[in-house]
């Protein structure tokens, strides 16, 4: 079975050493083809009748990645050199080349030719790598031609033009993609396609003849070597860029060797970097730095929807991406930021955007190929120049794009269609978009994972009721109190009066685990999506429906599997002890938040659950002060509601989030049960233990805040969460929405919290700075946070109910999980904000609206204001577009007002205006909120 | 696999090759399922009073190989004959050692036994020749009688509570002078009546001890009242008739003929091919190497060349057969 | 990093639970009483013994049972990156002693009072699982040498990565930094002499990887009893009557 052995030298780091590898050459791998009589062809992925088996060489199957995933294409062998090649050239082609390979819909069979011991092919002296790998992908389709011997086609697909002679003059049968697609006669595919960068100059040139768009724009990027040179010599940056969300000509890089950010304005100095790109910077002579500002609005003609809505809970601060622009006393302080410009790009970040092209007038000669601009909906992204054949049916959609190169020469990148979305402004199609952009898995669950659940109708069974690790808690007063409608309730309170006048609080949470269960391909599935996603109109699972509605619910009257944390408290909520324990409950009243606010007001009701109510919620306020006083800040979201027509989905009415004690009282509770489990877990688990922190904002971070509230005449302290809790808690006009407003700006500077495994960090930075808890986990909403699920695990693990799972002995392993909990939490976020926005896009499509606003940031030429009823905030210009410095309006950064001047008129930060609301398209499909004064 | 290392051309090779599975088809009826490793078990049929002798271990009530070898059955005695194994003395074995130490009464002596043997003052013959007993002086004198380095013939006496004991009580043994010593496997030399030979064609000794060291030196007279004089004498007299043709300035107490030198290294070179082929060491297959030699005019340093390994596998394969089928 | 691709081939083309092609060979250094060469893949060691011998220092000298020592080296240029190494350093050292410990559990040390055995193992070329190469050159060597054992020791190295246990790690495998399991077994007494892991690992994952390391170390196994056994049969045959 083993053969031997091949030698291959190889050279590494500044030293060149020789490494040997050793290299088996095997007789049992085989060809795939289910027609084959040698070959084992149980692994068999090709179809049984394939008419033509394609094989692609490295380059294609590089460039041409988003037509190899058109269904169209099939009956492929992937080589391994192939794969191999693809994966040291660009990791994420590899994850989609694999993600093929392993789809059983498609027909795609990777071929391990590197080591079968016919299609093995040694270097020859004086050949290049590439010219070797060339010969072993000939080798490999002659092997498979005279293998299968004429009971099927063997097509060679590549574009080098060398390897294509030679393997004609070897007897392969070879073509282009591009002669190969059109044999399809599929116009559709012929957009796919990449068209090759040296032919795009030569277009370039052929279509514009006018001697300004054929300079050269960009200077050249560096070779790697000079960048590395450049690195270690301290010349050069290296950071990743990102892109402004408000004014895509300015970006920052963070640098380590520098220890602050290079601010790297227009195009220009980008350089054709993409917004995630990892970049070599080189700083600009001091003189420059301030050439330019960043103070203006960001309006360029591509201006779109600057729809900004403030994110969500107080747990969830947000998340601030790039340094907020500068705002006061910037003139000042700018020169002092070091700018530069980038001189290479170390690693792209392409991936496809979303987005829909520029209107343009149809071509004279349609038909043919046009070529397009393509505007991605994330701002950060420039256009894309794509070509297609079906410009008119593309034009009022959204389409996916990919990038493919950006020379020199162009203004632009190019890349090509890869798929269309649906109609522009269709509120499923922006939905939709809504969703790719935050990578977010909307597929149905797979089979696999649906093997998994419990067999339905599930029911509590007398072994779960026998199982001695499992309490039976039927006979207790439990209940649920969540929004209404809410079908996946994953918690239920109970609170008992014990003789001795203290009280019994448990909190009930869906065992989840007791379904899910570690190293199952649900579990893997729920680990990938981490956590469910609610837009405005539906919600995105992570465990399937069954699951979340039904079996783990915990719905009244029904019995159901719980992991209980019950303490004993005393009339003044001292916590005298805690205990946990698997359990069965059954929630005799699933109340929404208005039916359980009801009950307490209502002072008739003396019923023992409304009693039950009252007795919690005068625990839950004497908790809630004292977590205050401990410094835990009480910050404010503009959360917003919308009332959704149920027949066409349209939002009907909007509003802010209401919150009332009987929120206060749950949050108060499950805030609680976080904390008892998190000094849980980590007792036993100081090294793998899931927390969540909220790290300390730092000045800078406060700094705009701080700012505000001075030129408002407030004086805030920030030197610790109990004295910013205390100084907000002060900061109250006669203005009943000033307060808030503060809170929300507060809530804005701080960073978002996220998950870590303790093994990653030491003790002091476990602190979760928003709620003033050394430690905090989450553990109360497993059915829609994976985060829950493995803190289940971990109790139950430190309880010594079940074992702990192997991928706790693993820290990296564990570090990774918590890195895409935080990735997809965040994504979440991001995607039901942008739902709302769009929701919100909706609703004022047919309401135009005068409404109350506050200015919240002073720019030179206009402000940023936030509408207090609808939770929108968006820019009111001052001045006509274009008109970039105003000239009449001059900024008092002091004071953070804008004047005009003549000093007839000011706007100062904070202050209330009146504003229109409008939906406007500017151009055709191009809808956005328009705010205006009035 | 044990592997000879020799450079061999192609032919050679398959010579080698051939001549060598030869003796394999000639032994291997003789004991083909003797050969044992470490841990096999050995098929024993478990009558009473069966006896586990050396080489042998129980384990789960069977017999289990401790060495590499051959299993051998005598009478109810079971032991496993270990190959290369180091030497392990029994009485009366004479044997080659060298000296490595001289202590208070005793020489300690090298013999390629797990530990250094002993040789008593008391257990030798004095130079003198007469019997009594050990004095002081005697004792002073021990070094000149054996020095360390000294390579010596003697016989095993036996086991004593400090170790194995020597004894040289006859002039046959003593010190060996003139002549080289070869070490070789101690499995390749058998015990046998003889093991003093003096080959009169070569006018050489050889000396084959049982613990593999085998002396090849020139001829010495052996007359019981030897006395270092007459050693001496004797060696001049037999330098004497070729003294006209050696030139003056070798000629001295020490001299030995240049062609009994020359036949000293061809017979050590003979056991050298003849050890690394791992073929039996007797004085017969020595001296037929050794005329072999001659008789194809191989030069003494050409004997170590890979040819010569050939044609001494094929000769032996040769012997072999003919004695089988006698 | 990807240690076994989707198809189930390693780096080098194995599969999960092949080993390397291994190799041995006896008697390659003529002064020792026992020799052996052991190949592993690219790993390659040699080993000699000495012995039973006098034992040198007298004051270690062991009335009851002979004295085994061992020594470890690495040669210079057994790796890629030829550098010089001092002697002794913590690593050779305790590799030392681990082969030590580990033929002494297999060794009739009784049979040999007042006698010492050196053993010294030299890793000619270094591509991972060198401690279980010397092992087994170790182990051969000591047949070789005629010195009676209970068992041979065998040893093969598994480890675990991308979630698959695999057998006989080589260098790029071993220096992932994944869990290593080096296990010495006496095949025939079904004895475990020698286990080391360098990482966590679950109790049912770590039961998975020391059972295809036991698998690993039976085939070495039944192939060095192969080995002594054909070496045997010749000494006997070209000895002769």
């Amino acid at each position: 079975m083993l053969q031997n052995k091949s030698f291959v030298k190889r050279t590494r780091g500044g030293k060149i050493t020789k490494v040997v590898r050793e290299h088996y050459l095997r007789h049992d791998i085989y060809c795939g083809a289910p027609i084959c009589k040698v070959c084992d062809t149980s692994q068999a992925r090709l179809s049984p009748t394939p008419s033509t088996i394609l094989i692609f060489d490295t380059n294609v199957v590089l460039n041409q990645i988003d037509l190899l995933e058109n269904p169209a294409i099939d009956d492929v062998v992937v080589l391994s050199i192939v794969l191999e090649e693809v994966k040291n050239r660009n990791l994420s082609v590899y994850n989609r080349v694999r993600a093929l390979c392993s789809n059983s819909l498609r027909k795609f069979f990777v071929f391990s030719n590197e080591h079968h011991k016919d299609t093995y092919v040694t270097e020859m002296s004086g050949e290049s790598k590439n010219d070797r790998n060339d010969r072993a992908i000939r080798v490999a389709a002659q092997w498979y031609q005279s293998h299968l011997a004429g009971s099927a086609r063997i097509l060679l697909i590549t574009n080098d033009k060398e390897n294509k002679r030679k393997a004609i003059e070897e007897g392969i049968s070879a073509e282009t993609v591009e002669s190969y697609v059109r044999s399809l006669s599929r116009p559709d595919l012929l957009d796919l396609l990449v068209q090759p960068a040296s032919e795009d100059v030569n277009m370039e040139e052929v279509e514009d003849l006018r001697p300004s768009k054929r300079k050269i724009i960009y200077t050249e990027h560096k070779p790697m070597s000079e960048i590395t040179s450049g690195l270690h010599r301290g010349i050069y940056h290296q950071g990743k860029l990102r892109v402004n969300r408000y004014n895509p000509f300015e970006a920052y890089v963070g640098s380590e060797s520098i220890g602050d950010e290079i601010i790297i304005y227009g195009r220009t100095n980008m350089n054709r970097a993409f917004d995630g790109d990892i970049v070599a910077v080189e700083l600009l002579p001091q003189d420059q730095w301030h050439e330019e500002k960043s103070l203006a609005l960001a309006d360029e003609e591509d201006e779109e929807e600057d729809v900004h809505l403030v994110p969500g809970s107080a747990d969830d601060a947000p998340w601030t991406t790039a340094q907020p622009p500068g705002s006061a006393g910037v003139t000042e302080s700018i020169s002092s930021r070091p700018s530069g410009r980038v001189v290479g790009i170390i690693k792209r970040n392409w991936h496809s955007y979303c987005g829909s092209l520029e209107p343009m007038a149809m071509p004279a000669g349609s038909g043919g190929v046009a070529h397009a601009l393509f505007a991605s909906k994330d701002r950060r992204i420039p256009k894309i120049r794509i070509h297609t054949r079906q410009l008119e049916n593309l034009l009022d959609k959204r389409i996916v794009v990919a990038v493919d190169s950006w020379d020199r020469l162009s203004r632009y990148p190019s890349g090509h269609y890869v798929r269309t979305i649906g109609q522009i402004g269709d509120r499923d199609t922006e939905t939709e978009v809504v969703l790719i952009e935050n990578d977010i898995n909307t597929r149905p669950f797979s089979s696999q994972v649906l093997a998994c659940l419990p067999p339905l109708p599930w029911s509590v069974s007398s072994e779960d009721l026998a199982n001695s690790i499992r309490q039976d808690l039927r006979q207790l007063r439990v209940f649920s109190v969540d929004p209404p409608g809410c079908k996946d309730i994953d918690d239920a309170l109970q609170c008992t009066s014990l003789p001795n006048g203290n009280y019994e609080v448990g909190v009930h949470i869906a065992d989840v685990t007791n379904f899910v269960h570690s190293d199952t391909p649900l579990d893997d599935e729920a680990s990938q999506r981490g956590t469910s996603v609610y837009l405005v109109e539906r919600r995105i699972d992570m465990l399937p429906k069954p699951l979340t509605e039904d079996v783990c619910s915990l719905r009244a009257d029904v019995e159901r599997l719980a992991f209980s944390v019950i303490w004993e408290m005393t009339p003044e909520a001292e916590i005298i002890s805690t205990r946990y324990t698997k359990s069965v409950i059954k929630s005799c009243a699933a109340l929404s938040y208005i039916e359980a606010q009801a009950r307490m007001d209502d002072s008739r009701l003396m019923d023992p659950l409304t009693t039950d109510l009252r007795n919690m919620n005068a625990l839950a306020k004497i908790m809630r002060e004292r977590r205050i006083q401990r410094g835990a800040l009480t910050l404010a979201s503009a959360e917003v509601k919308f009332q959704i027509d149920t027949e066409t989905h349209d939002p009907l009415d909007i509003g802010m989030y209401q919150i009332r004690e009987a929120n206060q009282m749950v949050e108060e509770f499950m805030l609680a049960a976080n904390v008892s489990v998190a000094e849980k877990i980590l007792k036993h688990f100081p090294l793998c233990s899931l927390l969540r922190r909220h790290p300390t904002p730092t000045r800078e971070m406060l700094e705009p805040l701080l700012r505000t509230a001075a030129a408002v005449g407030l004086n805030l302290d920030v030197s610790s969460s109990k004295a910013l809790a205390d100084s907000l808690d002060s900061a109250v006009a006669d203005d009943p929405y000033f307060n808030k407003l503060i809170r929300i700006l507060a809530t804005r500077c701080m960073t978002q919290a996220v998950y870590f495994s303790s093994g990653d960090l030491s003790p002091p930075e476990y602190l979760h700075y928003g709620l003033a808890a050394p430690l905090y986990t989450h553990f109360t909403s497993p059915i829609r946070r994976y985060a829950d699920v493995i803190v289940h695990r971990l109790l139950a693990a430190s309880l010594g109910i079940q074992k702990l799972p192997a991928i706790f002995q693993d820290g990296t392993r564990l570090t990774s999980i918590a890195d895409n909990l935080n990735y997809r939490h965040r994504n979440a976020q991001m995607a039901s904000r942008a739902s709302v926005e769009l929701h919100t896009l909706i609703f004022f499509r047919k309401r135009p609206t005068d409404t109350e606003a506050r200015i919240v940031r002073i720019r030179s030429n206009g402000f940023f204001v936030f509408v207090p009823k609808y939770g929108i905030e968006g820019p009111v210009y001052l001045t006509p577009r274009g008109d970039k410095e105003g000239g009449e309006w001059f900024v008092d950064e002091q004071q953070q007002k804008i004047r005009k001047m003549d000093g007839s008129m000011s706007y100062s930060v904070l202050q209330t205006v009146f504003i229109h609301l409008e939906i406007v398209e500017p151009q055709p499909n191009r809808p956005k909120l328009q705010l205006t004064l009035v | 696999m044990r592997e000879l290392q020799l450079s061999l051309n192609q032919t050679q090779k398959v010579r080698l090759q051939r001549a060598l599975e030869k003796l394999e088809s000639l032994s291997s009826k003789a004991n083909s399922n003797a050969s044992v490793t470490v841990a096999d078990s050995i098929p024993v049929n478990y009558e009473d009073g069966l006896l586990k002798g050396h080489g042998t271990s129980e384990f789960n009530g069977e017999v289990v190989a401790t060495v590499c070898g051959i299993v051998e059955r005598v009478n109810k005695l079971v032991y496993v004959r270990a190959l290369r194994a180091r030497y392990k003395p029994e009485v009366g074995d004479i044997i080659v050692g060298r000296v490595i130490e001289v202590a208070p009464k005793r020489w300690r002596v090298e013999i390629n036994y797990s530990h250094d043997a002993v040789l008593m003052l008391s257990s030798m013959n004095l130079p003198d020749g007469i019997q009594r007993r050990r004095t002081a002086l005697d004792e002073l004198n021990m070094r000149s009688i054996f020095e360390e380095n000294d390579v010596i013939c003697a016989e095993v006496r036996g086991f004593q509570h400090d170790g194995l004991h020597l004894q040289a009580r006859s002039q046959k043994y003593g010190k060996l002078g003139r002549g080289q010593l070869l070490t070789v496997p101690p499995y390749l030399v058998k015990r046998r009546k003889q093991h003093f030979h003096h080959l009169e064609n070569y006018g050489i000794d050889l000396i084959i001890g049982c613990n593999g060291f085998i002396w090849v030196g020139e001829h010495v007279q052996v007359t019981d009242d030897m006395v270092v004089d007459q050693v001496n004498k004797s060696e001049q007299d037999d330098a004497k008739p070729d003294e006209n043709s050696i030139s003056p300035e070798d000629q001295g107490k020490n001299y030995t003929r240049q062609e009994t030198r020359e036949n000293i290294c061809r017979a050590a070179n003979a056991i050298r091919v003849l050890s690394t082929l791992g073929f039996n060491i007797t004085v017969e297959v020595i001296t037929e190497t050794v005329d072999l030699s001659t008789s194809i005019n191989v030069a003494i340093h050409e004997m170590l060349g890979s040819e010569f390994y050939v044609l001494v596998a094929e000769k032996e394969s040769v012997r072999r057969s003919m004695t089988k089928k006698k | 990093m990807e240690y076994v691709s989707p198809e189930g081939l390693r780096l080098d083309g194995r599969r999960p639970m092949e080993m390397r092609q291994i190799r041995a060979e006896i008697g390659v250094v003529a002064k020792a009483a026992g020799s052996a060469l052991f190949e592993m893949g690219n790993t390659k060691v040699i080993a000699a013994v000495y012995g039973p011998r006098e034992v040198q220092n007298r004051s270690q000298q062991l009335n009851d049972s002979a004295l085994v020592r061992c020594e470890y080296t690495m040669a210079n240029f057994s790796t890629g990156d030829r550098m010089r190494k001092p002697k002794g350093d913590r690593r050779s050292t305790e590799i030392s002693l681990v082969i030590r410990q580990t033929m002494e559990a297999c060794i009739m040390t009784h049979l040999m009072p007042r006698s010492q055995i050196d053993i010294f193992v030299q890793v000619l070329q270094a591509d991972g699982g060198t401690r279980s190469a010397c092992i087994n050159a170790a182990s051969l060597a000591l047949a070789d040498a005629g010195i009676p054992m209970r068992d041979l020791v065998t040893s093969c190295s598994a480890g675990y990565l991308n979630s698959t246990p695999l057998l006989d790690l080589n260098y790029i495998e071993d220096s992932a930094g994944g869990a290593d399991v080096t296990l010495g077994i006496l095949p025939k007494l079904d004895k475990v002499t020698l286990l080391q892991m360098d990482a966590k690992l679950s109790v049912e994952t770590f039961e998975n990887v020391m059972q295809l390391a036991i698998e690993g170390c039976k085939a070495v196994a039944t192939y060095i009893r192969e080995v002594l056994l054909e070496n045997t049969k010749q000494l006997e045959y070209r000895r002769g009557i």
